[in-house]
C-alpha cells in the first residue's frame, strides 16, 4: 500500500511539474494572481488637463509621513529641467515636456505606480509580502518583505524602489492607492487635492467607458488611446494624451500581462530542483577536483 | 442690438401684463409669491416688495455691459478652509470674451432661458458616482487656469484667491491685496509694420484713429482671438507665418488690399502721418465737425466718399430762427440779424465769401463785417 501510494504520488509529481513547465509557456497566463473585481476601482490621468501644479507630489509626501516641506516650493519649475522617477522621498512625480501642438501649454505627466490588473511584482515576490486587492490596488506589507528587490526587477514600469541609504531594516517603497484612505471611504490624496481634476477616480470600466468618451468627443485633444487600457493585461492608472505614449516616456510595452512572462522564466529555471542540482553538482565537482589535486601534490595525511 | 431689441420687448410685454393683470389678482397667478415680496403676507400699505429679479432672468444673451460686473464664486466655499471666495471680474471677461469665442466660451451649455449654474451639471462633491463631467472646483478651475497659464506665469492660488483668516494664519501672510479688476487696456496709438519684402517698406496704422474718429469698436477687429493673442508671456511671442490674405484681412474691411490695387498707399517708405482731413480732401474740420465722428457724415462706414462741401448737403432746413450764427465765430450785429441767410450767402454757397453787394456799393468781406468776431 505504501510503496504503491509512492508510485502514485511520484507520479502526479511528475505530472505536475510538466505541467507548470509547460503550460506558462504556452499561454503565458499566470497561475497566482487573484481574480479580479468588476468594480475595481481606478484612475483616469488626463495629460491633456494636468497643469504640472505638483499638488499631488505634496499631499502623497504627507499622507505617506514622507517629509514633504513647503507647498510654495512646489511652484517651482526648475525640477522639470531633468527627468523624475518615484522614489522613498515620494511615491509619485510629475514630468514636462514640450508640446508642439501648442507650445505655451506644456504636457504634465504623473508617474506613480500603475497598479497592474496582473502585477508582475506580486508574482515575483518570493515571500507573499506583495498583493493585488481587490479594489485594484497592489499593497505590500513590510513585516513580510526580506528585501530580495526582486519586485524591482520584475516592475515593467520601473516603480518599487529600495531604501539602500539604510542598512539595518531597508524597505521597499512605491504608490499604495492610498488604501487607508480608500478603505475610510476617501479618496485618494492625490485626487482629492488636484485643482483641475486630471486625475479621475472611479470604476475602472467606467473610466474606460470616459475615457473612451472624451477620445470620441475630442478627437483634435487626443491620440486614440487609453495607454494602461491592455498594456501588460491592463492597469488600475490609465492615461489620455494628444501625443504618442513613446515621447512622453511611457514605456511600450504588449498587452500580455507581465507575470506571465516573468514566472514562465522563474519556474522554468526552477523546475525540477535543476538550480539546486546544479548547484551541488558544481560544488561537488570542485571538490572531486580539489581533492584530487590535493591527493597528487601529496598533502593527504 | 438684435438682444437689446429683443430684451426691450419681453419686458414691455412683461411690464403690461404685470399692470392689467397682477394689479388685480395677481395672488392666483403661478409665481412664488416669495419671488416679488419679502414678507409673508404683503399688504397694500405695506407690499414689502424685493428688488427686481431681473438677476435671475439674466440670459447669456446680453451685451457685456448688462452683465454681472464682479460675480462672487462662493458655491465652494463649504469646502474651502483657507481661502476666502473668488471675486471674478465677469464683465471684463465678458467683453474681452466678444472678440473670441463669446459667452459660449464658458458658458458652453446655454439653452434659451436664464443661465444655467455651472453647479446644475458640475457636482460639487469629488467623491461621486458619476465621473462623466469634471466636479465644480475642477470645472472652475479649468476654466480660468486654461487661460491664465498660457500668458501668465503666476498661476498660484494666490493669484486669484485671497487667504481668509485661517488661511492667513497657515501661510503666515498678513498682507491682503486690493480687490482683483483688469487694469484698463492700452490701446496704443499707432503701430508700425515692417514687411518682410525686400523693399522694407513700412506700414503705418494708427489704432487710435481707427478706433476714435472712424468709429471703429474693438470686435470690428479683433474677431475670433485667443487671450494670447494679448496675454501671452514675452518669450513665447513670435511671428506667425500666415498667408497675405490673412495678414490684410483686418484692413482688407475698408481698403482694397488686392493684388491689383496701390500698395503704395499703405506700404511706403517712412512713418506714415496721421490721418490729416485738410490735406486729404481739402476740408479743414473746425470746431463742431472736429468733435463728429467720420460716420456722422460719411454714412458709409467702410467705404468713405467725397460729399460735396456745400454745407447745404448735410445742412438742410436752417433758417433765421434755427441758426446761431454765432458758432461761425461772427456774431450778426443788430442790423444784419434779420437778414435772410440767401441775401448774403446766394445760391445757399456757404463756402464762398459772402457778398455785400445786393445792399452796400462800397463794403466788401472781410475788410467789412458784419458784426463782431467771436472766438
Amino acid at each position: 500500500m505504501g510503496e504503491k501510494s509512492r508510485r502514485n504520488f511520484l507520479k502526479t509529481l511528475g505530472i505536475a511539474g510538466a505541467a507548470c513547465t509547460g503550460i506558462p509557456s504556452q499561454k503565458l497566463i499566470s497561475k497566482t494572481q487573484p481574480q479580479l473585481s468588476e468594480d475595481r476601482m481606478g484612475v483616469l490621468v488626463d495629460t491633456t488637463v494636468c497643469i504640472g501644479c505638483r499638488r499631488c507630489e505634496w499631499v502623497c509626501k504627507k499622507t505617506h509621513d514622507i517629509p514633504a516641506g513647503e507647498i510654495e516650493s512646489y511652484s517651482e519649475e526648475s525640477v522639470f529641467s531633468k527627468m523624475r522617477r518615484p522614489g522613498n522621498e515620494g511615491y509619485t512625480k510629475v514630468n514636462r515636456y514640450d508640446n508642439y501642438q501648442n507650445p505655451s501649454r506644456p504636457i504634465n505627466v504623473k508617474v506613480q505606480c500603475m497598479h497592474c490588473d496582473q502585477p508582475a511584482c506580486v508574482s515575483a515576490c518570493i515571500v507573499g509580502a506583495f498583493s493585488k486587492k481587490e479594489d485594484g490596488s497592489v499593497v505590500w506589507d513590510s513585516n513580510k518583505c526580506i528585501g530580495c528587490r526582486y519586485c524591482m526587477v520584475a516592475c515593467p514600469f520601473q516603480i518599487p524602489t529600495f531604501e539602500y541609504e539604510n542598512a539595518l531594516n531597508p524597505d521597499i517603497h512605491k504608490c499604495d492607492f492610498c488604501a487607508e484612505r480608500t478603505e475610510e471611504g476617501l479618496l485618494p490624496a492625490c485626487v482629492d487635492i488636484c485643482p483641475v481634476e486630471a486625475l479621475t477616480y472611479g470604476k475602472r470600466r467606467d473610466l474606460i467607458e470616459v475615457a473612451e468618451k472624451r477620445i470620441k468627443l475630442y478627437p483634435d485633444r487626443y491620440i486614440d488611446k487609453i495607454y494602461g487600457f491592455t498594456e501588460v493585461g491592463g492597469t488600475s492608472w490609465m492615461y489620455l494624451a494628444n501625443t504618442e505614449f513613446e515621447k512622453l516616456d511611457f514605456p511600450n510595452l504588449r498587452d500580455n500581462p507581465a507575470p506571465g512572462v516573468s514566472e514562465s522564466i522563474q519556474h522554468g529555471i526552477f523546475a525540477y530542483f535543476v538550480p539546486p542540482i546544479s548547484l551541488y553538482a558544481l560544488l561537488g565537482g570542485i571538490m572531486w577536483v580539489t581533492k584530487k589535486k590535493n591527493n597528487n601534490n601529496g598533502w593527504n595525511k | 442690438m438684435k438682444a437689446h431689441l429683443k430684451i426691450f420687448i419681453f419686458f414691455l410685454i412683461l411690464s403690461q401684463f404685470l399692470i392689467t393683470s397682477f394689479a388685480q389678482n395677481h395672488s392666483q397667478m403661478k409665481f412664488d409669491c416669495s419671488l416679488c415680496h419679502a414678507c409673508e403676507t404683503p399688504t397694500k400699505s405695506d407690499p414689502c416688495l424685493i428688488t427686481c429679479p431681473c438677476d435671475e432672468m439674466m440670459t447669456v444673451h446680453i451685451p457685456p455691459v448688462r452683465s454681472p460686473k464682479i460675480i462672487t464664486m462662493h458655491k465652494l466655499n463649504v469646502n474651502q478652509n483657507l481661502y476666502e471666495p473668488v471675486l471674478f471680474s465677469h464683465r471684463v471677461h465678458a467683453e474681452m470674451s466678444e472678440m473670441s469665442g463669446g459667452c459660449g466660451m464658458c458658458h458652453h451649455y446655454n439653452p434659451s432661458g436664464n443661465v444655467v449654474p455651472c453647479s446644475n451639471c458640475h457636482q460639487i462633491n469629488r467623491n461621486r458616482t458619476d465621473i462623466s463631467k469634471p466636479d465644480l472646483k475642477a470645472a472652475y478651475h479649468r476654466q480660468c487656469i486654461d487661460c491664465h497659464m498660457q500668458w501668465s506665469d503666476d498661476f498660484s492660488c494666490t493669484s486669484c484667491h485671497e487667504l481668509n483668516e485661517s488661511g492667513r494664519t497657515a501661510f503666515e501672510e498678513k498682507e491682503i491685496k486690493e480687490e482683483r479688476v483688469h487694469p484698463e487696456i492700452e490701446v496704443p496709438e499707432k503701430l508700425i509694420y515692417q514687411t518682410p519684402d525686400q523693399k522694407k517698406s513700412l506700414v503705418t496704422f494708427y489704432h487710435s484713429d481707427h478706433t476714435n474718429y472712424f468709429d471703429f469698436e474693438c470686435i470690428d477687429c479683433h474677431q475670433e482671438e485667443s487671450c494670447t493673442s494679448c496675454h501671452l508671456k514675452n518669450e513665447l511671442k513670435s511671428e506667425q507665418k500666415i498667408s497675405m490674405r490673412l495678414k490684410h484681412k483686418s484692413c482688407s474691411q475698408c481698403h482694397y488690399t488686392d493684388e491689383k490695387s496701390d500698395c503704395t498707399k499703405c506700404h511706403i517708405k517712412e512713418i506714415a502721418k496721421p490721418f490729416n482731413h485738410k490735406r486729404r480732401t481739402s476740408f479743414e474740420l473746425k470746431s463742431y465737425h472736429m468733435e463728429l465722428s467720420c460716420i456722422r457724415c460719411h454714412e458709409s462706414k467702410s467705404v468713405f466718399t467725397g460729399l460735396s462741401s456745400n454745407c447745404a448737403n448735410c445742412h438742410s432746413g436752417w433758417n433765421l430762427e434755427t441758426f446761431d450764427h454765432k458758432v461761425t465765430g461772427l456774431m450778426l450785429d443788430e442790423m444784419h440779424a434779420d437778414v435772410e441767410c440767401i441775401d448774403c450767402h446766394p445760391g445757399e454757397d456757404f463756402s464762398t465769401v459772402p457778398s455785400c453787394e445786393d445792399c452796400h456799393d462800397e463794403k466788401t468781406y472781410p475788410d467789412d463785417k458784419p458784426g463782431i468776431l467771436k472766438n
